[in-house]
Parts: structure tokens; sequence; C-alpha cells
């Protein structure tokens, strides 16, 4: 049993998840929520206990180097801490249908990480490149930023369904959704965390850039479009903060700042660049 | 009547300039403008692309400086606008933090009392001065500063929290600033320079890469040797040089230089960029004999050093090598034999012949030159060699980079500042009813309404547990 077969494995966990909170909130039971989150726990659990176990497993192999070193890797790290930054906001908000729109980004990620056939789940050996002490602490916050943003997307998908719906009649799909009040004051949260996580990841990207590339900032397309989604959140947070927007117009903002994260991500592989392992 | 227009005016320029509504147009165009220097390829990569679009979309694009976007003057125009809009943003609102941060409220204020929710008041039955003894010395063991006031039946407690938290948001501008300032010092008074360096040569000078020219170090290093290390499959694993310092000849300083490891020497950083053969060093010959299949030797050879034959009739020598003969063919010498009678016999000899051979046996047959076997009485094979490589060193000169450290630094501590704390102003008054004294808690918050009430109501607990 290796650790690459127990994270396909949580895949499907994760899909449990996402559809015992969706028939929470489809049918209004309780119960089915209370399942979904001990569905995600479960698999949470076992989820970092298989990062730990690649982590093992690639000083077996005589290479040993933390699991956040490619895209399989990152993209696992990635569904992680979505799970576990919501299974933190459920427990501070009580709230969870909230779930339902955030789980199907973990499943996805890793889904992503397990079954393309464009991504080897192959431990490899790190580059010089990569051998530093940075390398933790800067994937470690901008994956934790990231998944900040995803739970800003989910919350602004909530607030977009919910406006529209109170503008017809309460139909029992989002009747059990939070006021749009509360969902717009989590979404504040979410990215003034994603924010300080991002800023934090650029900041030791940029010390280790200098170490590694001898230069703190070089304009490769991956720093560059992460000064961008720095951009638009800060962007966001001037125009709530200062100008007074809430609401729709914020959750809008939010939609295409997650887009930013995406392209951030992934979107740049297709751009020629330094930041070439996450391919 | 035209001077107050104009002042008007003026204030209306000031208030555009340090307006928040700009602040936000900035980001954004900075962030579209950012967006478009990676679609389009930059610097060197442009070159290619440039063949594929028109010349006059390539002039068109060029003239905007579109292939070094993020150096061009209007790229550089749209910080700078930003670094003003909030130097006067910060300028402008400055006044007013200060004044919150300097004036204390009354505590007699009634305001705050006005809409109190019923957690945040309760009765005790006991004697003004009593409760309000037992609330001072709770409130003491918990806040610094308490200001109370005592009027006609009723006592006022006044104190706050978080006073420095209107001052975040102005770090955060500030390391804005220092870490664009950092970045110009670094332009200003920096550079950026390549040298390559091959095993045990030494250099004095680096190539710059704006300008290309040459700039020199005022000391010497000299590359001892260059070493690299692969993992099992293959993958590099380790890029190691080991230089050497000088001065006027003499050594100053050993160093190793590996990824993500650079040396400092003299405020001048070295880092591992890239590396290479330069040139060979040495070349493993076999010489057989035709007649004699026991008669080998292998012999160590290096170019243009003519070697005697193994019967000491004439000499022959290593005339040029290819690492990748035609490009395709592998590492080859060209073999040059001095017979003691007759003609010069010049041939090139292959590393891989068998795999040669048959590739394009049609090749090795039409041409002698070609052929190994085409000199008697002996037949000479390409063994291996061995090279120099050289290393790739990046040489670099940034005085700015503390400067942006410190921005990164109070950053960081501005968000934390900004975000996580606020400042809170709680008033508590005891007032005398007919059924005994009134407790009431209230309070003001300049962000995160939330957290105020929880630690309002938590307060109200606090006392009534100290009180009844």
């Amino acid at each position: 049993m290796n650790s690459s077969i127990i994270l396909s494995f949580i895949t499907f966990i994760y899909f449990a998840s996402f559809m015992s909170y969706l028939l929470m909130l489809v049918m209004g039971k309780s119960f089915l929520g209370r399942i979904g989150t001990w569905i995600s726990l479960i698999g949470m659990i076992i989820h970092g206990a298989a990062i730990i176990l690649r982590w093992m497993e690639s000083y077996w192999l005589g290479i040993g180097h933390a699991p956040l070193s490619n895209l399989y890797e990152s993209l696992a790290f990635f569904s992680w801490t979505i799970v576990l930054l919501y299974q933190l906001v459920e427990w501070r908000t009580k709230n969870r249908t909230l779930g339902a729109f955030v789980m199907p980004l973990a499943f996805l990620a890793l889904a992503y990480a397990s079954f393309s056939p464009h991504i080897s789940s192959q431990i490899q050996p790190l580059i010089p490149a990569l051998q530093s002490n940075w390398l933790i602490t800067h994937v470690i916050t901008c994956f934790l930023g990231y998944a900040a943003f995803a739970i800003s997307f989910s919350l602004s998908i909530m607030y977009l369904l919910k406006g529209v719906d109170n503008k017809v009649k309460s139909s029992s799909l989002t009747k059990h959704i939070p006021k749009q009040g509360v969902l717009d004051d989590l979404n504040y949260q979410m990215v003034v965390i994603g924010f300080l996580m991002l800023t934090l990841g650029i900041i030791t990207g940029s010390v280790w850039a200098h170490s590694a590339w001898g230069s703190y900032w070089s304009w490769d397309p991956k720093e560059t479009w992460s000064l961008i989604t720095w951009l638009i959140y800060a962007a966001v947070l001037h125009s709530r903060m200062v100008r007074g927007w809430r609401g729709k117009r914020i959750s809008i903002l939010c939609l295409i700042g997650f887009g930013c994260v995406l392209f951030t991500y992934f979107g740049v592989n297709y751009l020629p660049g330094l930041h070439s392992y996450g391919k | 009547m035209s001077r107050p227009k104009a002042q008007n005016l003026i204030n209306a320029a000031w208030g555009f300039i340090g307006s928040v509504r700009l602040t936000i147009a900035l980001l954004v165009i900075l962030a579209f403008v950012s967006v478009l220097g990676t679609l389009i390829p930059q610097q060197e990569s442009s070159v290619e692309f440039s063949r594929k679009i028109s010349p006059r979309l390539f002039y068109l694009l060029n003239s905007f400086d579109m292939f070094d976007l993020y150096h061009s003057l209007w790229f550089r125009i749209i910080i700078a606008s930003l670094a003003v809009n909030l130097t006067v943003c910060s300028i402008i609102r400055f006044p007013g933090t200060w004044k919150l941060f300097k004036t204390i409220p009354r505590p007699d204020r009634e305001k705050p009392f006005e809409s109190l929710a019923p957690e945040q008041s309760f009765v005790v039955n006991k004697s003004l001065e009593d409760t309000t003894a037992e609330t001072e010395l709770f409130l003491k063991t918990r806040y610094k500063k308490i200001n109370v006031k005592k009027a006609d039946n009723k006592t006022f407690f006044y104190f706050e929290k978080g006073r420095y938290s209107g001052f975040g948001v102005y770090l955060v501008h500030l390391s804005v600033l220092i870490i664009i300032a950092g970045a110009l010092v670094g332009s200003f008074f920096g550079f950026k320079a390549y040298v390559n360096i091959e095993e045990g040569e030494s250099v004095d000078s680096v190539y710059l890469v704006k300008g290309k020219k040459r700039l020199m170090l005022g000391f010497e290093i000299r590359c001892d040797k260059f070493n690299i290390r692969f993992y099992e499959n293959g993958t590099p694993k380790e890029y190691k040089s080991e230089l050497t310092f000088l001065t006027d000849g003499e050594e100053i300083d050993k160093r190793q230089l590996l990824v993500n490891h650079p040396v400092h020497f003299r405020g001048i950083t070295f880092y591992q960029a890239s590396y290479g053969a330069a040139s060979v060093r040495k070349i493993l010959l076999k010489i057989k004999s035709h007649e004699n299949e026991d008669e080998e030797k292998v012999i160590e050879a290096e170019q243009n050093f003519p070697l005697a034959m193994p019967d000491n009739k004439g000499h022959f020598a290593i005339t040029e090598f290819k690492d990748n003969f035609m490009n395709m063919m592998g590492p080859a010498v060209q073999i040059s034999i001095m017979p003691e009678n007759g003609q010069e016999v010049v041939f090139w000899i292959f590393q891989h012949y068998d795999l040669i051979r048959e590739r394009f046996p049609k090749l090795i047959e039409s041409s002698p030159r070609l052929n190994p076997s085409s000199f008697k009485p002996y037949v000479f094979s390409f063994e291996g060699f061995d090279y120099n490589y050289y290393t790739g060193l990046q040489v670099n000169k940034d005085p700015g980079v503390p400067i942006v450290w410190t921005g990164f630094f109070l950053m960081i501590c501005g968000f934390i500042v900004t975000f996580y704390s606020s400042h809170i102003r709680i008033w508590i008054r005891l007032s005398c009813t007919e059924t005994g004294v009134e407790i009431s808690a209230a309070g003001t918050s300049n962000k995160n309404p939330v957290g105020l009430k929880r630690k309002i109501e938590s307060l109200a607990d606090d006392l009534k547990e100290i009180l009844t």
C-alpha cells in the first residue's frame, strides 16, 4: 500500500462527504450534514497520514524530502489544506451548508492529481534549485492562501445563489444557506487570511529566489501572476474596507480573484518560465 | 473671486490624487498590464515571437516597449503613480487617525449606553461605593489605564485597547514605499552580470547584462574545480564550484559555491547559474596492430601534442576534437600521422564507431577519412575523453536587498495590526436605581463589531460573577 493509492482512495471519501452535505442541503436533514462532517474528518486524517507516509517513502527511497515538490504533491496538499481550513470554519461557525460548496473543490483537486494521465504520482528526487529550507515555508504559505481563496470562492457562489433566490422566492436548496450578511462577513475573513498567506508566500518565494536565482524578483510568469492575484485581492480589500463595498460586487471580485489563483497555479505552466517544477 | 476657485481646484485635484478610488483603479490597471507582460514574450524570448507577427504589428508593439514591458518607462510611471497615490492618501488621512489616537473620550458619556442589549447590563443589591471599589479592583487586574468619573449616584469607567490599530494601514503603505525604494536603490547602485570560468582558469572581470559591457571586479576569481553529481535516475543532484578569490595573485579566500548557497565576497554575490564543457583535457586512445592482435597500447593524449608511434617509426597527433561530429555522430577526434617516409595521413576516429558503422555503412566505406582501418599497420580507436568544465556564475551587487527585506517585514507587521487588532473603547456605568446598582457595559470599535460584542458580553458576565 503506497501513499498514492491511499490518496486516490481518499478522492472517493471526499466525494461521499460532498454528497452528504449536498443531500443535507436538498433534504434539509441535519443528520446528513453531521455524516458529511464525519466522513470529511476521517478523510482528512487519512489524507494527512498519507502525506506523512509519502514523506517517509521518499526517505526509504534515499531521496528524502517534504512531499511538496511537484504538481501531484502540491495538488494533494492543496486538497488537504482546503479540507482543513473548511473544517476550522465549520467548527467556528457551526454551519454545514458551506460543505456542499467547498468539498467538491477538495474532491476535484485530489481527483485531478490522482486520475489525470498527465500527472505523475512518482516520488522524484529534488533538483538542486529546490533543495532549500524555503521550500516548505513557501509552499505551505502559498497553499494556505490558495485554500482560503478557494473557500472565499465557494462563499461568493453561495452569496450569488442566495441573491438570485431572494429575488424569486426562497427555494428549498438555498433555504439553509446562511443570510447574505453572514456570508459576506465570512468571505471577508477568508480573503484576509488568503491575502496574508499569499503575501507571506510571495515574500518567502522572493527571499528564496534571491538565493537560488540571484534575484528577488525576475518577472517570471508565476511571480507576475501571483502579483496580479495579490493586486486583485488588494483592490477587493480596499473597496470593502474604505469604499464600503459589500455583497454582490465583492463576491464577483472574489470570483475573478480565484480565477487568477487558478491561473497562477495551472495556467502559468503553459507560459515559459522558471517555475517549471510545477508541471 | 479667482483665488478661491483655484484653491478649490487644487483641493479637488489633491483629493483625487489621494483617493482610494484612484488606488483601486491603479491596482486594476497594474494587474491588467502585468497580464499583458506574461502573454507577450519578453526580452530574449521575444525574438522568436517577432518572426511570427507582421512587421507592422511588431513595430507597433515595440514602440510601446511591449517586449520589455516591466522595465519600460510607462510601467514605471504606473508604479510611481501608485506610490504618489498612497503617499497622498496617507497624508490626507493621517491627521484623523492621529486625533483618534490622541483624544481620550470623557468617561461619563451617556451616548454609548443608548441602545443596550439585555446581556450588557444587570443589577446588584449593594451600595454604589462597594460596587465601585470592587469593579475598579477587578478592572485594574485586566487593563492598564482606567479613567474613573464619579458623579451623583453614578460612577463611570472608561478604558480602551488597541489604540495603535489605526496605524497598521500606514505601516503597510510605508512598507510598499520602502520596497519600491529598495528596488530603485538596486537598479541605480547595483548591477547584474555573468561570467564563465573554465576549471583552472581565473577571471578579473564580468559581463554586465545591461549594455553587455565588461566590469572589472578589482579581484580575481579562479575556478579550481566544477563538480556535478546525479541521482540514480539521472536527474542532477548537485552542481558545485570550488572557487578561490585572489588579489594581486595572492589567495584571499577559498569558497564552495552551490545552487541555493550563494557566495558573498566584498559586497558582491556569486550564484551558481550554469555549467558546460569547456575544452578537452585528455583523450584516451587505443592503438592495435593489424598483424599482431596482442600488440595493444592505451595512450592518454592531449590535443596538438605529437606522440611517437608504437614502433617509433614516425609521429602522430590529435589535431581536432568534436564533441558531436556532424551533429549526429557523437564525439570524434582527428588523427594526423606523420610517417618516417611519405605523406601525412589524416582521418577521424569515433568514440561510438560500431554504432556509426551500423547506421551509416556507406558513409564509412566510401570515405577513407572516416575509416580508422585506412591506415596500416595500426588501428586507432577512440576510447574516451576527459574534459574541463566551465562554471557559469551570475554576479550581482544589490545594495537595495536589505531595504526590500525591511519592507517585507514591515508589511507583515502592518497586515497583522490592520487585520487582527482593533481599537476597542469600553465604558462601564454604575448607576443607583430603586432595586440596587445597575451595571452596564458598552463600547465602540473601529472594526470587527462581532468581536466587540463578544468581548463586552464576556466582560459583563465576569463582572456579574465578581459582584454577586
